[in-house]
């Protein structure tokens, strides 16, 4: 005869019932394997066949340990005792949670989480998002013990404030240790217009002797030297005309204006930043192109408006008077003059509006200058300029395609999204399980929470797997791009893609207009379900659970 | 033909069959799952798997009460009706006679 309380025992597993019951269980169950038993032996069956008969009874022994448990306490097993798929008790949460803590030590996939947007940010508010004030400080005085002259100028070119003491002296001490650097002068010379009470011309002037050829250095000055200007242009209520006739009429402005459309080179030191950066966050540990992108965005531009004005300057002001006066020659030469600053700007320049300006310089002064051009009968110089300024106008303003980066960028933040979510509910079961494994019973709920709950390792698994992949194709190291122009084609449709998704301006104007009707629907349904399980608690007979 | 599916036999209300059969006599699992299929002559067949769980439930409600019991040189847990029970077993009694009456007028005037 076999054991059948052993049986029984084994096939249940544990059943953790108060009071003795769970032996009682056991016992009843085997005395009803035990009657099916003896009654196949009496059928004529022969042992092993009457085994078979009587277990034939059960044939889901978790389903029945499950039933029992209900049946007896009235709630569902405990988290701890289940043994379906996503239980704590079987391993797949386990090795999913596993796999994604796996995931992390993918550079690729920390990459992808790092490029995704935290709740609050803007990603032109580049220095507190990636470098805390006292991350700065750290790099500053590391830089400052091994006098490591990058790292320096690393924070001086973004540190938030460019009269900061902080920033001046790091540039400072960058350029006493390199002068190579001076072209960070450019950074800490670039003061907001509205903001007077900062002299930044030493470092113009710094500038200027270290990198005379070049036109930059004389926009920034013609800035610095009409800082201010900006609150005037609001006064004369966005007058053009007026603003660039008063400009016009600054002297220290229009000189410096004049020296930097004269000068032989412009160069915003694009090239140079990109590489400091590059190197920089490489050292220190931030290999991630979405902060190299953003961290060109704090490049020292001079004031494009300005820029714009004086080139109106000579085209209406000095060109057409000339030409006018009969000064066919004089009027020539203001329109060269802008001509080839244009193309002096957009061998500089690598930003759409940054082309479109200087394109938009080389029009002006081309469209002024061909008729001028055959009245001297130059026809030759004419018509080459008349298929220059076509292939210009041709050439436009192009916006590539971007629909792939966008579909990609769109599926990162949207699987970013849930696996910060699954995140959060995964640590609560976490939580949750080691609540319920050192105090059972201590919260009333918690168990049936944490059964609900045991779904999100997995699901937090495929959500990152979702984001692994869909950032693969833009996980480079920043040591693979090899110019800004590189970077800004290759990630920053993508990376525009993933802040631009969904959009919040129209998720904020939506929101008020849908909250309180969603509180109203949620309120019902909370009332309805209420209503549900109170119907159901007071009938008088109930229905078969089982 | 018999009824073997047990939620077609769940429908038809487990637990009125299992208190009808408590109604004379204390009896055990074994015994209720037997009898159900003996005195419905082959039709009705309780799968035992849910037969124990359903005694355990109607045994918390407090409709019976389970109590060990010694019979033949074997223990048993043997299952009775309470006060509650019998109450219940009325009620539910009353509304199985109400709907089969219905349901057989109907097949009468259909089949006269």
């Amino acid at each position: 005869m076999p054991d059948w309380k052993k049986i029984v025992r084994e096939k249940l597993g544990p059943l953790p019932l108060r009071n003795g019951r769970r032996d009682e269980v056991i016992e009843e169950l085997a005395q009803q394997l035990e009657s099916a038993y003896e009654e196949a032996l009496a059928e004529g069956a022969n042992e092993q066949e009457a085994v078979r008969r009587s277990l034939a009874q059960f044939e889901d022994w978790e389903k029945l340990r499950s039933q029992v448990f209900h049946s007896v306490e009235g709630t569902g097993l405990p988290v701890w005792e289940q043994n379906g798929f996503f239980a704590p008790r079987r391993v797949p949460v386990w090795v999913a949670l596993a796999l994604t803590l796996l995931l992390l030590a993918i550079p690729s996939f920390r990459q992808a989480l790092g490029v995704l947007p935290v709740p609050g940010s803007d990603p032109t508010d580049w220095g507190p998002r990636v470098f805390p004030e006292k991350k700065l400080r750290d790099i500053e005085q590391s830089g400052d013990k091994e006098k490591y002259a990058r790292a320096l100028a690393f924070v001086a070119l973004h540190s938030p404030r460019e009269d900061d003491q902080r920033t001046i002296h790091a540039a400072e001490k960058a350029i006493a240790l390199d002068p190579r650097l001076t072209w960070i002068s450019a950074k800490v010379s670039h003061r907001t217009y509205a903001d007077p009470g900062y002299d930044p011309h030493p470092w113009i002037e710094r500038l200027k002797a270290w990198d005379p050829q070049n036109g930059f250095a004389y926009l920034l000055e013609a800035d610095a030297n009409v800082h201010g200007w900006e609150s005037r242009r609001a006064g004369y209520g966005a007058a053009n005309g007026s603003v660039r006739r008063e400009l016009a009429s600054e002297g220290p402005w229009r000189v410096s204006m004049e020296k930097a459309f004269t000068a032989p080179r412009m160069d915003f030191y694009s090239a140079r930043q990109f590489a400091l950066d590059r190197q920089v966050l490489r050292e220190q540990g931030f290999d991630r192109p979405d902060v190299l992108l953003v961290g060109m965005w704090s490049q020292t531009m001079p004031d494009f408006a300005a820029m714009n004005f004086y080139v109106d300057t000579l085209l209406k002001d000095v060109g057409e008077k000339a030409r006018e006066s009969g000064r066919t020659d004089d009027a020539l030469a203001a329109y060269e003059s802008v001509a080839r600053f244009g193309e002096r700007l957009e061998s500089a320049s690598f930003y759409n509006w940054q082309l479109l300006s200087a394109a938009k310089c080389r029009k002006g002064a081309y469209q002024n200058m061909i008729p001028l051009l055959r009245s001297q009968g130059r026809t030759e110089q004419a018509a080459e300029l008349e298929s220059t300024l076509a292939a210009l106008k041709e050439t436009g303003v192009k916006r590539p395609s971007n629909v792939v980066e966008e579909r990609s960028a769109h599926i990162v933040q949207l699987s970013g999204l849930s696996v910060y979510l699954l995140l959060v509910v995964t640590v609560a079961w976490l939580v949750a399980l080691g609540t319920l494994r050192w105090t059972p019973n201590s919260i009333p709920g918690l168990d049936r929470l944490a059964s609900i709950l045991s779904v999100a390792p997995v699901l937090l698994l495929l959500s990152s797997l979702a984001l692994f992949l869909g950032y693969y194709p833009y996980a480079r190291s920043i040591a693979e791009y090899v110019s800004v122009e590189e970077l800004q084609e290759g990630f920053g449709p993508f990376f525009m893609g993933v802040y631009g998704f969904p959009d919040l301006g129209a998720f904020t104007e939506v929101l008020p207009r849908v909250f309180w009707p969603s509180i109203w629907c949620a309120l019902v349904a909370v009332v309805g379900a209420c209503s549900l399980w109170l119907a159901r608690r007071l009938r008088p007979i109930h229905p078969d659970e089982a | 033909m018999p009824i073997t599916s047990d939620r077609e036999l769940k429908k038809g209300n487990a637990e009125l069959l299992i208190l009808a059969l408590l109604e004379d006599q204390a009896r055990h699992g074994y015994e209720i799952g037997k009898l159900i299929a003996e005195r419905s002559e082959g039709v009705l067949r309780f799968h035992v798997a849910s037969l124990y769980p359903l005694l355990y439930r109607l045994e918390r409600r407090g409709w019976v009460k389970g109590e060990w019991e010694s019979s033949g040189g074997r223990r048993r847990r043997y299952y009775r009706l309470t006060a509650t029970g019998r109450k219940i077993l009325a009620e539910q009694r009353s509304r199985w006679h109400a709907f089969a009456g219905a349901v057989n007028r109907i097949v009468e005037v259909r089949h006269a």
